[in-house]
């Protein structure tokens, strides 16, 4: 699957999780999500990071939720809260799909030149989840060999101090890596250019068909995007913008092709 | 221009330390050398490598005085990617310096950022798949990589980008000899044939000593340039064969196997094996049993049956290529990993880890987190519940004057000893080892034979895995070899070691089985 896919696919599903509220299109875009990370992670940390990510996204709607006891408490408050909260919470599940899918220094070499530094931080940041992930369960491990059981705060240092230091030297040493060896020096040359392939074409164009679905519907004010809470009742739903948010899923079901 | 690298009255301290890392270094390393810079840790030669391709101080700040050219080029007006066209460095770690995902991949990356064209990256990519033996992990995810696999890929990849000088970090620290063998020679041909200009900085000398042309001596930032022999005379620790020859006051040094039986030959005689010692060892008790252990991963079975005995005082050096399973046998005897079939006991019962048994992982400094190395051990001890003294500790490893200095203060070697000590304090009498000697300078490996010896004294027992076989010779009192998941040989390290060509230590190679060391060897040594 050609990177720029991979982009297209989860820009749009943020999209589409920014123009709703709705559970049912949010909760159907995030098993969209499942099915892709399912079907398409690439072995190693980042995949695991997708956990991580949905777990976070469950935190979010909890937390969010919990804030109402700031304001009024009732069902219909927190019930928009949750909603809120959702959304948040598909966001971080999408973001962790593209984590897991899509190979950031990969993504990467396809910059052009002008946006090459940004693109570099943005590759350094989105690899840190995973190599932070690996590292907290190697240290975690090392440190229970030494009968340091990380459970209390007490002994979070012996947790947090390795892994952040690991973290630091690891990125050092990936900047020092790419630099020793000519990152951003000139004019670039593609060893084996990403081919656009069936799967890649459909994914793209699928994902704006969708997206578009979702932003008609936005600007004609139907479909149920923003289901109001007062009073609590179920929301309106379109059975076509449900099967937009479906839409997301059909890479998760199209073949891998060379790991990009 | 005849220098690949000159350094010209160089001088660098890191932001924030006073000593100087490198103080006043001017010297050539001449284009078609093969160039080997040795001393312990924290004597410089990390930074005067990193000083040529301006890693230093493109990317550690600091002051910096003095002038490194490279190529023809200023470091201090190219920052290291302007170099990338000339010269290619490879550092210690492998694993974090892997940009991309798959290994072909990761072999193009230096040739996309050079701008070779397609068809020219194809062939190059091939070349370096062959000339580091790694056709089949073509497709691989640089993740699922062993040690030494990632050590040739990296290798590969600077290769591939075609410059004319290549500086070496250490590449053979975790490759098995024969591995380490086949990248050296590998480099020697690209030297011999091609005139590349190598620079590798190295502990293990009996591995390099016989293929370079020049050394440079670093002793707390200052260097001394000169001949192998030159040089290595003048620092305490050698291959074996030149220690030997300072024992026994030949001059000049051999370097290699070959050197030393030709001297040898004509200056001494020596019996056929070694007078076996008064007090033959004898085991105690058995204090570790493993009996018909398979293990192995979701993927595929790693460990196909194994029978391990480990008694009282003994000290097991566990040998094998890379990937035959070393790891996972001390994992499995640890209680880290459960096995999929068969027992383990120690002193009985099946073990806890942390308890029953101590287990020190491959580079365990991620486990270091105090501001004292005192600490660090003082911790241990809490955390088992033991009462002991952080500098009795220390002590066995013969670093308890490190005790109130930072464990990022102390040089490489002295950080793994103390991470070492840290994994085991205060611990069970059953000592696990994986792969503890490498980043270890002579001195720091000194060290740590001093803790494996304190343990056999003690009563206990310690398994170490490692690819050095000179330790082997110097400390095991048996050796069991690991491949493919078997044990396909358990003896002493005169049968096992003596018997072996790829496992051989040098004095093995040129005085015949049964002699380890150079100690022995000197001592039964009668000149002509």
């Amino acid at each position: 699957m050609h990177p720029v896919a991979w982009i297209v696919w989860s820009a749009a599903a943020g999209i589409v999780a920014m123009t709703t509220s709705n559970p049912f299109y949010l909760v159907v875009l995030i098993a969209a999500a499942a099915v892709v990370h399912s079907s398409h992670r690439r072995p190693g940390p980042s995949s695991r990071s997708f956990r991580i990510f949905l777990l976070g996204g469950l935190g979010a709607i909890v937390l969010r939720t919990a804030l109402v006891v700031f304001g009024t408490v009732d069902a219909e408050n927190a019930a928009a809260a949750a909603l809120e909260g959702s959304r948040l919470a598909a966001l971080l599940v999408v973001f962790g799909t593209f984590n897991s899918v899509a190979d950031p220094f990969g993504v990467l070499r396809l910059a052009p030149r002008r946006l090459h530094e940004p693109a570099l931080a943005a590759a350094l940041a989105l690899s840190i989840a995973p190599r932070t992930i690996a590292a907290v369960a190697r240290v975690r491990q090392a440190q229970e060999l030494r009968g340091i059981r990380i459970g209390r705060l007490r002994s979070l240092t012996a947790l947090a101090v390795p892994v952040l230091e690991t973290g630091m030297e690891e990125a050092m040493t990936l900047a020092e890596s790419m630099d020793s060896r000519g990152h951003g020096r000139g004019r670039r040359s593609r060893y084996r250019p990403e081919r656009w392939e069936v799967a890649s074409g459909a994914t793209a164009i699928v994902s704006g068909v969708c997206t578009v679905a979702f932003a008609a519907a936005l600007l004609a004010g139907r479909g149920g995007l923003a289901p109001s809470t007062f009073p609590l009742r179920w929301p309106d739903v379109s059975p076509l913008l449900v099967v937009a948010a479906a839409g997301f899923a059909l890479p998760g079901f199209l073949p891998a092709g060379r790991a990009a | 221009m005849s220098e690949a690298v000159l350094y010209r009255s160089v001088s660098f301290s890191y932001p924030g330390v006073r000593r100087r890392a490198l103080d006043e270094v001017s010297l050539s390393v001449p284009e078609g050398a093969f160039a080997l810079a040795v001393g312990p840790t924290g004597s410089g030669k990390t930074t005067l490598l990193r000083a040529a391709n301006g890693l230093v101080p493109h990317f550690t700040g600091g002051t910096f005085s003095g002038r490194v050219v490279t190529g023809g080029r200023d470091t201090l007006d190219h920052a290291p990617r302007h170099l990338a066209d000339v010269i290619a460095y490879v550092p210690q770690d492998p694993a974090a310096s892997f940009v991309l995902d798959r290994v072909e991949d990761e072999l193009a990356y230096g040739m996309e950022n050079l701008g070779v064209a397609p068809a020219h990256m194809r062939r190059r990519v091939e070349e370096v798949l062959d000339l580091l033996a790694i056709e089949p992990l073509r497709d691989r995810s640089v993740r699922s990589l062993s040690g030494g696999e990632r050590q040739r890929v990296t290798i590969a990849a600077a290769l591939a980008a075609g410059p004319r000088i290549l500086v070496l970090d250490e590449p053979t620290s975790q490759l098995d000899p024969q591995g380490a063998e086949d990248v050296l020679a590998a480099l020697q041909r690209l030297v011999h044939d091609h005139g590349m200009t190598v620079l590798i900085a190295e502990h293990r000398l009996e591995r390099v000593a016989g293929f370079v042309d020049l050394a440079i001596g670093c002793a707390a930032g200052r260097t001394t340039v000169g001949s192998p022999a030159e040089v290595l005379e003048r620092i305490d620790s050698g291959p074996p064969v030149a220690r030997l020859a300072r024992m026994l006051g030949w001059s000049p040094a051999p370097l290699t196997v070959r050197e030393a039986r030709a001297i040898a030959g004509r200056s001494v005689i020596v019996p056929e094996a070694p007078v076996p010692a008064p007090d033959p060892f004898s085991p105690g008790a058995a204090l570790l049993e493993a009996d018909g252990l398979v293990a192995g991963y979701a993927e595929r079975e790693i460990l196909h049956g194994i029978q391990l005995r480990l008694f009282e005082g003994e000290v097991i050096v566990l040998m094998g290529r890379n990937g035959a399973g070393k790891t996972t046998l001390l994992r499995c005897l640890a209680g880290v990993h459960r096995p999929a079939a068969g027992t383990v006991r120690v002193r009985g019962r099946t073990p806890r880890p942390g308890v029953d048994i101590a287990l020190c992982p491959q580079e365990p400094e991620s486990v270091l987190y105090c501001e004292t190395v005192a600490e660090e051990i003082a911790v241990t001890l809490r955390a088992r519940g033991v009462d002991g003294r952080s500098e009795d500790e220390l002590r066995r490893f013969g670093i308890e004057d490190l005790a109130a200095r930072h464990p990022r203060d102390c040089s490489a070697g002295q950080r793994l000893l103390v991470a070492t000590a840290a994994m085991v304090a205060g611990g069970p009498a059953v000592v696990l080892l994986d792969e503890p000697t490498r980043g270890l300078d002579p001195e720091a490996k000194a060290g740590l034979a001093r803790f494996l010896r304190s343990v056999a004294e003690g009563g206990g027992a310690a398994i170490v895995a490692t690819h050095d076989v000179e330790l082997a010779a110097a400390i095991a009192s048996r050796v069991v070899m690991l491949a493919a998941g078997e044990v396909i040989a358990d003896g002493s390290p005169m049968q096992v070691l003596g018997d072996s060509r790829v496992f051989a230590p040098q004095m093995t190679r040129v005085f015949g089985a049964g002699w380890l060391t150079p100690e022995q060897v000197a001592a039964a040594a009668v000149p002509v």
